[in-house]
């Protein structure tokens, strides 16, 4: 305070009290604040707190919300791709039981035995069944082999191919998607080498095995033992290399997910380190404020007592 | 010889007790707002004695303590301190409307509405996604509207109390006008006018509050009130003052001249500063959030196509501009099958596909998008309640100091009157003393003759 005087300045009751109320409402203002800030455990409650941590809060916070939806978009992969793993392991399975079958007709000893043959073919047809339906397999309600063609169905009953498009992505971090599926015809390939097509003139490997078995002539059980065997084994390898994709990608998204909450604990301590108060300094600047509220209360108490007028008499 | 000695210690006896009266009435008012400590100034009576002995003692003049400067610096500083508060009480409502950082702000819903698109990017053909954008999109237009209504009511509450700061004000500066002329007459009649101008200066400190106004005293008592150099009373003329202009340049015109007031202090200052400048920033900036929203969806979208290959540009999912006009497509709304997520157009491929919805998530952080926008509004909305906190805080003890040395000239100090009371007090009961001993004088001498 500049004395504009130039002298010692004459204190009068009214200037002290003004001044005591002053002080008082000072601390109750800094009083209130410490006391939300203890309260809320926040450091920063509203913008005028401290407006560049706010905005970097409302900032990791956004990055927060991203990150925790990374995680959430990997673990909706993660079960679209174990869904496809155990698809493609019961597919390979059927497709190797299949196998079993044409190799067990390579002797000669099935000629002249058509019961044998015939409930060779049966099997075989099954398997063709079996593998359409698993072409079918469904996540939620989604076909997982249909691409983003078809929602609900990736072939139909002739097993023709009715998705279409190419296998759908979680983006399980900035810029990085990755699919969550493979298509029909990578897996199950397309025409007469493909597995599924029931179309006559254009049978796919197990309905062609499944028709020559039935034939059940010398040559047409050579055809079955040979070239059709050579094509079943190729979409075996085919299968399987699909698989390999899918489990790679799963290793993938497993990395993201991890990734993802990693970022997020990241930004939590991050913002815990802008927005926590810190407490055990708040703590105490509130018992100093407080101490120094009831030393102007009482200041303020004693405000009109001493005087001269009390020691005339 | 006794004749003169006792009328002069009569003389001293009155002009004694007339000292007690000022002090009794200073103290009588030591709490009273706007009293001025009075001082009753004793000056010696011309004897007519031939040696030169004067003729006792009178009360001249009883005067007012007063520094015009302090008195100027008070009024200054109070006037600043009421500019401040008034800012500091729209801002700090204005930042109230936007609860953040928080889960329930502005901010918080736009992160759920980008999430909203990464779930509709998981399965497009189910109408739940869709629906679910077009919910959190509607959550942010009423929000968004919210908030500028809000503003809104700001701005409408601060013009209304402009208008009631304005209309005390010209009460006071007739009452100032009228106490002038009263004032002038009670001087000139050798009427004791202190009290009429205790009540002037406590009417020109509340000019300083409510508009920042300087005044000035001639001598004759006279006060004159002026704002930026207009004069808005002189003598027995007041001007009237009156609220004119729209939002943005509104501002309180003498109605004598038209002329604007070119405030800088007082509540009316800080008042039209928000008016003008702060709350339509904020709803400027509110409206660039909402269009710059609208403009980064939509934009996204007309690059996608619908799951049957229609083109999205056809279907935008903001209509309107502005954080009030702004209103989520009525069509996309009664069908979120319109939403363009997928990113192709070709079919059977746009049935499934998500992509367009994927790179809409996406957006959450893009440069310059609504999320950046709004959170620099934030900041700079808290980086102004904040100066204006500390402002208010430097002017308090600014004004309060200035008040301070105003006071310890104008103000009553008990105990400087209780020395006063004690040295009148002795000077009365040694008056009193010589009467007596004149007295006695006498009787000695008659008792000899």
């Amino acid at each position: 305070m500049t004395d504009i005087m130039g002298g010692a300045i004459t204190y009068t009751p009214s200037i002290i009290a003004n001044q005591l109320v002053s002080n008082i409402n000072t601390d109750q203002t800094e009083q209130a604040a410490l006391e939300e800030q203890v309260s809320t455990g926040n450091a920063v409650n509203q913008p005028s707190d401290d407006p560049a941590a706010a905005a970097q809060i409302l900032q990791i916070n956004a990055g927060l919300a991203r990150s925790q939806q990374y995680s959430t978009n990997a673990t909706d992969g993660l079960g679209w791709l174990s869904l496809g793993n155990s698809t493609m392991n019961q597919i390979l399975s059927a497709l190797q039981s299949a196998q079993q079958a044409v190799l067990s007709t390579s002797g000669t000893q099935l000629t002249g035995n058509p019961n044998a043959i015939q409930s060779l073919a049966t099997q075989v047809k099954s398997v063709l069944k079996e593998v359409t339906q698993l072409a079918n397999t469904q996540y939620g309600n989604q076909a997982i082999f249909a691409g983003t063609g078809n929602v609900t169905t990736a072939y139909d009953a002739n097993g023709n191919y009715v998705g279409g498009g190419s296998a759908p992505t979680r983006t399980v971090g900035p810029g990085q998607q990755i699919p969550v599926s493979v298509t029909g015809p990578a897996v199950f390939g397309t025409g007469t080498t493909g597995l599924l097509s029931t179309t006559p003139g254009n049978l796919g490997v197990l309905a062609q095995i499944a028709s020559d078995l039935s034939t059940g002539t010398t040559a047409s059980l050579t055809q079955v033992s040979t070239t059709d065997l050579q094509n079943l084994q190729s979409a075996i390898s085919q299968v399987e290399n699909q698989a390999a994709v899918l489990g790679a990608n799963y290793q993938q998204m497993q990395a993201f997910q991890q990734q993802a909450t990693g970022t997020q604990q990241a930004l939590q301590s991050e913002l815990s380190g802008i927005q926590s108060a810190n407490l055990p300094q708040a703590v105490t600047q509130l018992s100093q404020v407080q101490n120094s509220y009831q030393d102007a209360l009482w200041a303020t108490s004693k405000v009109t007592q001493d005087s001269l007028v009390q020691f005339l008499s | 010889m006794g004749n003169l000695g006792l009328s002069i210690a009569a003389s001293g006896l009155d002009a004694q007790q007339a000292v007690m009266d000022t002090i009794s009435q200073n103290l009588a008012n030591a709490s009273t707002t706007g009293y001025v400590s009075e001082n009753a100034n004793i000056t010696t009576l011309p004897g007519g004695d031939a040696l030169g002995i004067g003729g006792g003692a009178q009360v001249g003049t009883v005067t007012q303590a007063s520094d015009g400067l302090l008195q100027a610096n008070a009024s200054q500083t109070s006037g600043a301190l009421a500019q401040v508060t008034a800012l500091q009480q729209v801002l700090t409502s204005a930042q109230a409307v936007f609860p953040e950082p928080g889960s329930n702000g502005i901010s918080a819903q736009l992160s759920s509405f980008w999430q909203a698109w990464d779930t509709l990017a998981q399965n497009p053909s189910d109408s739940a996604g869709g629906a679910q954008v077009v919910d959190l999109a509607q959550n942010l237009t009423t929000a968004l509207s919210q908030a500028s209504g809000q503003l809104t009511q700001l701005q409408d509450s601060a013009q209304s109390q402009l208008g009631s700061v304005v209309g005390q004000t010209n009460t006071t500066l007739a009452q100032v006008a009228e106490l002038n002329t009263q004032i002038v007459a009670a001087k000139g009649s050798g009427a004791d006018p202190n009290a009429l101008i205790d009540q002037q200066n406590r009417l020109l400190s509340t000019l300083a509050t409510s508009i920042g106004a300087v005044s000035s005293t001639a001598d004759n008592g006279s006060a004159t009130v002026r704002v930026g150099g207009i004069t808005l009373v002189q003598g027995s003329f007041a001007d009237t003052l009156q609220v004119s202009g729209a939002p943005g340049s509104m501002a309180i015109t003498s109605a004598s001249s038209g002329a604007a007031l070119p405030t800088t202090g007082g509540n009316a200052s800080g008042l039209l500063a928000a008016i003008n400048q702060y709350l339509p920033s904020y709803q400027s900036q509110l409206n660039a959030v909402a269009n710059n929203l609208a403009s980064t969806v939509n934009t996204q979208l007309a690059a996608g196509y619908t799951a049957t290959g229609a083109s999205g540009a056809a279907n935008p999912l903001f209509t309107g501009t502005g954080a009030t006009g702004l209103t989520v497509n009525p069509a996309v709304a009664a069908n979120s099958q319109l939403i363009a997520a997928s990113g192709t157009s070709a079919l059977p491929d746009a049935t499934n596909d998500g992509s367009n919805a994927q790179a809409m998530a996406n957006l959450y952080d893009a440069p310059g998008g609504p999320d950046l926008t709004y959170q620099a509004f934030i900041q700079s909305l808290g980086t102004q309640v904040q100066t204006t906190n500390n402002q208010v805080q430097a002017q308090t003890s600014v004004a309060n100091a200035a008040q301070a040395n105003l006071q310890a000239v104008v103000g009553v100090d008990p105990n400087q009157q209780m020395v006063q009371m004690l040295a009148t007090q002795q000077a009365f009961q040694a008056s009193a003393q010589l009467i007596q001993t004149v007295s006695t004088m006498m009787q000695s001498l008659l008792t000899a003759v």
